[in-house]
């Protein structure tokens, strides 16, 4: 064979295979999956209604709220309103015909990710340089780490799914991903902003042990992970090092030290921990919180759920749990019956992040993990956050179209 | 596997890894995270919870309980003789002030760098801030500058209470003073917390029953103590947000759990009797030296209701800790000079120890703590019972050789001579104890000892006054003979003044024994009536018969007998002297004689009893001039207070054709008018008795002046053309002279006399005037005359 019939056969072939696929989409188009939609739905509106009752109280009280008791939620449910908008829209396209924008998307990820650290161009607030946008103007900025997840989640998805058995290899299989993680994930912690790369890590590692990586490198893995985490947890080794572990003292007691320890370093974990035990079995009723006011900080953000827990008590905060939960099983239901392989791994992805929000933050909350900025999907004020978690629901309602119809019998 | 679109193997193997590892993922995720989530979080709700919940109470209602208003006390006319009213207690919060001394440090810094703008001042040090709050706070406060820099260096704390309750006026300073001051902002880690201050109009009137409250508004003693659920009301709470540093929020959460105000309460005390009474023990106090005070009761015999209950040495309410009484001041001072405190001390050891023993003293209820032996005031008593058991009757008689002889045991009389041959009504009339010796064996034991029972002498009365104490007695299976001829002149056992008026009001009032009550009602924060006492009596102890027999007998005590100087003018006063031994006081050296208690029970109208009053004096000296008896010492004072009383209850006075002379009547104004007309208008408005100054027609001026009210038998002078005098009068002494001798010397002094007590009796003497000798007063000015016996006659 000529190159040039090579080339003219490679090029029918694709073109075959992409009549193949776009038949088989069709032919495939199903009813978006109804669990998956409504319990987003529903966590929705309780995490709308929760960050009104947390938050009225500091709008009240903010110059920067214009002193306007509903000014979060407002913001909020208008994000909250073109994010299903988008979430449907983008369930009704194929999912597939994102496929083609995973390497643009990755690139624009990495390229925000460069531009946010350049002085002069990234919005600074509290030491970390995290936000794009038209400084002063607080509609529209947005924390490139955010696109981020969405860049990999998609990149990922297409480069795992084409290698097939090739993932089992270190050379294509491992390297490529991990150094591209890496990259991500260290352009995003040197903002600083920890949790986000934690994020970005976990949603990646996650989507290359179900891509079929060795299952030597998920042990070591897992053993970095744990022993990183004792060491980091149970061993006086930051200490040692010249790292500022207060965190970790904390963590570990939090009510022990003196006044001025509990009223400074440790006062966001006890006013937690207060918020959760006022609330006791069934909570002391919806909109009765005395911990949001100007005692709990960060109740609206990262600790709103400390609210849910006061207000509704062990049982309404477990109730809520329970929706995460399934939903999380759900999302992962689904990509353990997508059509196609890059499905599987985009709905991993996406249910991973949701998973790792919600543990991560609930975990921080109650004191179960040492205290970082974790926000809980649909609950934690941030409109833009919200506005791409929505989206990325819509990517998992669009690959639940596409599963094949469960055969009869 | 027939299945003709098989994937290709490659495939088929990636996508079960893919499903294989998602499950792996769905569990760890789905199910095991959230189990690890959810066996935290039951932790924190309910193992956890009391100690969190705890936690979040103390720094949510940190100073924001606010206490409900305090009901206020009304006398039975309405007049107020305990309020609340809002006050402020003063506190630093020495965090805040650090911290905004720092800010002030910091900013003053930012500004030195980067250089003032237009108008702009350089903010104040940090140590100015705090100087200007410790001297201004200093100066507010009238407190020590260095105490309040010490209260401000606890920077660790929050709350350091500089002043506790302080006027309100006070508080409007440190307001102003906190938001109008030198750093043109507001001064922060100064605060006020409203609190409630307890106001006594009448401060030392009813001491005694009302009580005070202690440093934290709660009822310590009296009224407030025994009333201290009703009158506090239920505690509100208001839920306010302060952020970590403890400053102050642009914005202030508050939660509102109402605080419901206390009751009220209507008292059956009468401001004036009340004050009346306790002016009267005062001045016997003094008069007689009385070491162990006095006491003195006026109850309403219809209902137990008591209009006064007074105690003497007594205390100032707006001030409890202070000694009041000036003899137990000058105690005090005695001791403290005796006792100079050790170096580096302010008081000695001796100093704070006789203090408390004073403070004790002075806040002690004698009329209900203290029992003592009554003596002849407890012949109603046996007088009572023996009638109505029949054992005696209006016609028996009695002889009396100047003692008696009982198992052995001779009990004289206060008569050592005698009475000799007298009938029931005499025999009461000269309280002669051989007399009632007889009275009482007539009854027998049993009969006797039930009575003293059924007159609720046992037991305490059930008032709704502290320390309610009942009477000491022989127990009943050893109660003999000569107890009972002891008992029966109120010797050998020992009762409090109160539980002995109570039992005397049932012996007149128709024989019905009621509880004692100050309280008649309880209003609550919108004056509706919560409780209402019930005056039901307990029991009848004797008939009406026999109670108006003995009210006609005890009328002749005050007529004829003992009881003269108890008289009031223009009233039938019934009464019974009394002069008690105090048992165990006798010492053959320093005390021959022993100390007695003497004490007066009246009540008025004598025909229908309305108010009865006891008064007693524990102690008094024997060397006063005044021979010491109950008759001599207490009844004067009984029957002045009596006359100032009466009229107040609606008790009108009728007069005799005697007294009518002692009437008092308002001088008319005859200025510009001649003799003959100015002489009618006198006549008209009760004045007989007129003289004239100067030789001119018509009248210039006049003495009394027009409007005054003056007795009518006073004499008018009327000047004609001639000019009234200007000297001053002086006051001469009128006591211990005859009714006559007082007046001639006040009409001689350019006064005026009122005479009162007993002033139509043979042999009275002035006991007492209303201004002391050596006073100088305007001419024609009235002068009160105490007139009464001094007489050896014992009761």
């Amino acid at each position: 064979m000529t190159r040039e019939e090579q080339r003219r056969r490679k090029r029918e072939l694709i073109r075959e295979q992409r009549r193949r696929e776009r038949e088989a989409w069709e032919a495939a188009r199903g009813p978006l999956d109804l669990p998956f939609l409504l319990l987003a739905l529903l966590l929705l509106a309780i995490g709308l209604i929760m960050l009104l009752s947390a938050s009225f109280p500091s709008a009240q009280a903010s110059r920067g709220a214009n002193y306007d008791p509903l000014y979060y939620f407002k913001r909020q449910g208008m994000f909250a309103a073109i994010g299903v908008l988008a979430m449907l829209w983008v369930g009704k396209i194929n999912y597939l015909r994102f496929r083609g924008a995973a390497k643009i998307a990755m690139s624009v990820s990495v390229a925000l990710l460069v531009l946010v650290l350049i002085p002069g161009v990234g919005i600074t607030r509290n030491n970390a340089t995290r936000w794009l946008g038209i400084p002063g103007m607080a509609v529209g900025q947005f924390q490139p780490s955010e696109v981020a997840k969405l860049g990999i989640i998609l990149f990922f998805g297409d480069s795992i799914a084409r290698r097939r058995e090739k993932m089992g290899t270190f050379r294509e299989g491992f390297l490529p991903h991990f150094l591209l993680l890496c990259l991500t994930a260290g352009l995003t912690a040197i903002e600083p902003h920890f949790s986000g790369a934690l994020l970005i890590f976990g949603i990646g590692a996650a989507m290359m042990v179900v891509g079929g990586i060795d299952w030597r490198w998920i042990a070591a893995g897992a053993a970095g992970l744990g022993g990183g985490g004792y060491m980091l947890l149970f061993t006086d080794l930051m200490e040692k090092i010249g790292y500022n572990a207060a965190r970790i003292t904390v963590w570990r007691d939090p009510f022990g030290g003196d006044l001025e320890f509990q009223r400074s370093k440790a006062w966001q974990v006890i006013q937690s921990l207060i918020t959760i035990g006022s609330g006791g079995l069934l909570g002391v009723g919806l909109g009765k919180s005395r911990q949001k006011f100007m005692f709990l900080p960060e109740e609206h953000n990262d600790f709103i759920f400390a609210i849910v827990f006061e207000e509704l008590g062990l049982v309404g905060a477990t109730l809520i749990m329970v929706l995460f939960a399934l939903l999380i099983i759900r999302g992962y239901w689904i990509a353990i019956h997508a059509g196609d392989r890059f499905g599987s791994l985009v709905a991993v992805g996406v249910t991973t992040q949701i998973a790792l929000q919600a543990f991560l933050n609930i975990a921080v909350v109650t004191n179960l993990l040492p205290a970082t900025g974790i926000s809980l999907p649909f609950f934690s004020y941030g409109g833009t956050a919200l506005a791409i978690q929505l989206v990325e629901i819509g990517l998992v309602l669009s690959v639940s179209r596409q599963m094949p119809a469960p055969k009869a019998g | 596997m027939k299945n003709p679109k098989r994937q290709p193997d490659a495939a088929r193997r990636a996508k079960l890894t893919i499903q294989r590892r998602t499950l792996a993922l769905l569990l760890v995720f789905g199910v095991v995270s959230f189990a690890a989530l959810f066996a935290k979080a039951y932790d924190l709700t309910i193992n956890q919870s009391d100690d969190l919940q705890k936690r979040a109470a103390a720094q949510q209602t940190r100073s924001t309980s606010i206490s409900a208003s305090r009901g206020t006390i009304y006398d039975r006319s309405g007049n107020i003789m305990a309020i609340s009213a809002t006050a402020d207690t003063v506190f630093l919060d020495p965090n805040a002030i650090e911290s905004r001394a720092r800010e002030l440090e910091r900013k003053r810094a930012e500004k030195m760098v980067e250089g003032l703008k237009e108008g702009e001042v350089l903010p104040m040090t940090g140590e100015a801030y705090k100087d200007l709050i410790a001297t201004e706070l200093s100066r507010i406060l009238e407190m020590d500058e260095e105490t309040i820099r010490t209260r401000m260096g606890k920077t660790q704390s929050q709350y350091e209470i500089l002043k506790k309750r302080v006027e309100k006026e006070v508080g409007d300073q440190i307001r102003s003073f906190i938001t109008d001051n030198a750093t043109g902002e507001s001064i922060r880690g100064v605060h006020l917390q409203v609190d409630a201050k307890r106001y006594y109009p009448y401060s030392s009137v009813a001491a005694h029953v009302l009580g005070f409250l202690n440093s934290d508004n709660q009822g310590a003693y009296g009224l407030e103590a025994i009333y201290n659920e009703e009158l506090e009301g239920d505690t509100g709470l208001v839920v306010t947000a302060k952020d970590a540093n403890g400053g102050e929020l642009m914005f202030q959460y508050e939660q509102y759990y109402d605080a419901e105000d206390g009751h009220s309460l209507e008292l059956t005390i009468d401001r004036y009797i009340q004050y009346r009474v306790e002016q009267g023990l005062e001045d016997m106090v003094a008069r007689f030296g009385a070491k162990n005070g006095a006491t003195g009761i006026v109850m309403d015999v219809n209902t137990g209701g008591l209009l006064a209950i007074a105690s003497s040495p007594t205390y100032d309410l707006m001030d409890h800790h202070a000694i009041y009484d000036e003899a137990l001041q000058a105690e005090l001072a005695k001791t403290e000079e005796e006792n100079p405190p050790a170096p580096g001390e302010t008081r000695s050891e001796a100093y704070t120890n006789k203090l408390g023993e004073l403070q004790l003293r002075q806040w002690r209820n004698k009329a209900v703590n203290d029992t003592y032996e009554p003596g002849s005031t407890a012949k109603i008593l046996t007088l009572s019972m023996a009638l109505e058991e029949g054992s005696v009757n209006r016609n028996s008689t009695f002889n009396c050789s100047g003692s008696i002889t009982v198992a052995d045991y001779d009990i004289g009389c206060s008569n050592k001579a005698g009475h000799g041959h007298q009938t029931l009504i005499e025999a009461v009339g000269h309280s002669c104890n051989p007399a009632f010796v007889n009275i009482g064996l007539s009854v027998g034991t049993d009969r006797f000892y039930d009575y003293m029972e059924a007159f609720g002498l046992m037991e305490p009365t059930g008032v709704d006054l502290q320390g309610d104490v009942g009477g000491i007695f022989a127990a009943r299976e050893r109660f003999t003979t000569l107890d009972l001829a002891c008992y029966a002149f109120g010797q050998n056992y020992n009762i409090t003044p109160l539980q002995i008026i109570t039992a005397q009001a049932a012996c007149i009032n128709g024989g019905y024994l009621r509880q004692p009550y100050v309280v008649e009602k309880e209003l609550d924060g919108d004056g509706n009536v919560v409780k209402q006492h019930d005056s039901t009596p307990i029991r009848q102890v004797i008939s009406e018969e026999t109670s108006a027999q003995v009210r006609e007998m005890l009328e002749y005590v005050v007529a004829e007998g003992t009881g003269k100087n108890g008289q009031v003018a223009g009233y039938r006063v019934g009464g019974k002297t009394g002069t008690a031994d105090k048992s165990g006081t006798k010492d053959p050296i320093t005390n021959p004689q022993g100390d007695i208690v003497v004490s007066f029970l009246c009540f008025a109208p004598a025909d229908d009893p309305q108010i009865i009053m006891l008064l007693t004096l524990d102690t008094p000296r024997r060397d006063t001039g005044t021979y010491p008896s109950g008759g001599n010492m207490v009844a004067p004072t009984a029957s002045a207070i009596m006359a100032d009383i009466l009229p107040r209850l609606g008790i009108a006075p009728q007069y005799t054709e005697d007294q009518l002379s002692d009437v008092e009547a308002t001088v008319p104004y005859v200025v510009g008018e001649d003799e003959t007309s100015a002489a009618a208008k006198l006549a008209e408005y009760g004045f007989a008795n007129y003289r004239t100054v100067g030789e001119g027609a018509e009248v210039t001026d006049q003495t009394p002046a027009g409007g005054a009210i003056v007795p009518a038998n006073a004499e008018i002078i009327l000047y004609m053309g001639e000019e009234k005098s200007t000297e001053l009068a002086v006051v001469p002494n009128v006591v211990g002279m005859t009714p006559a001798e007082v007046n001639r010397a006040l009409v001689n002094a350019g006064l005026i006399l009122k005479s009162t007590g007993a002033a139509g009796e043979s042999g009275v003497k002035a006991i007492s005037q209303s201004l002391p000798p050596d006073t100088q007063t305007a001419q024609g000015t009235v002068v009160t005359v105490q007139m009464g016996q001094t007489s050896t006659t014992a009761d």
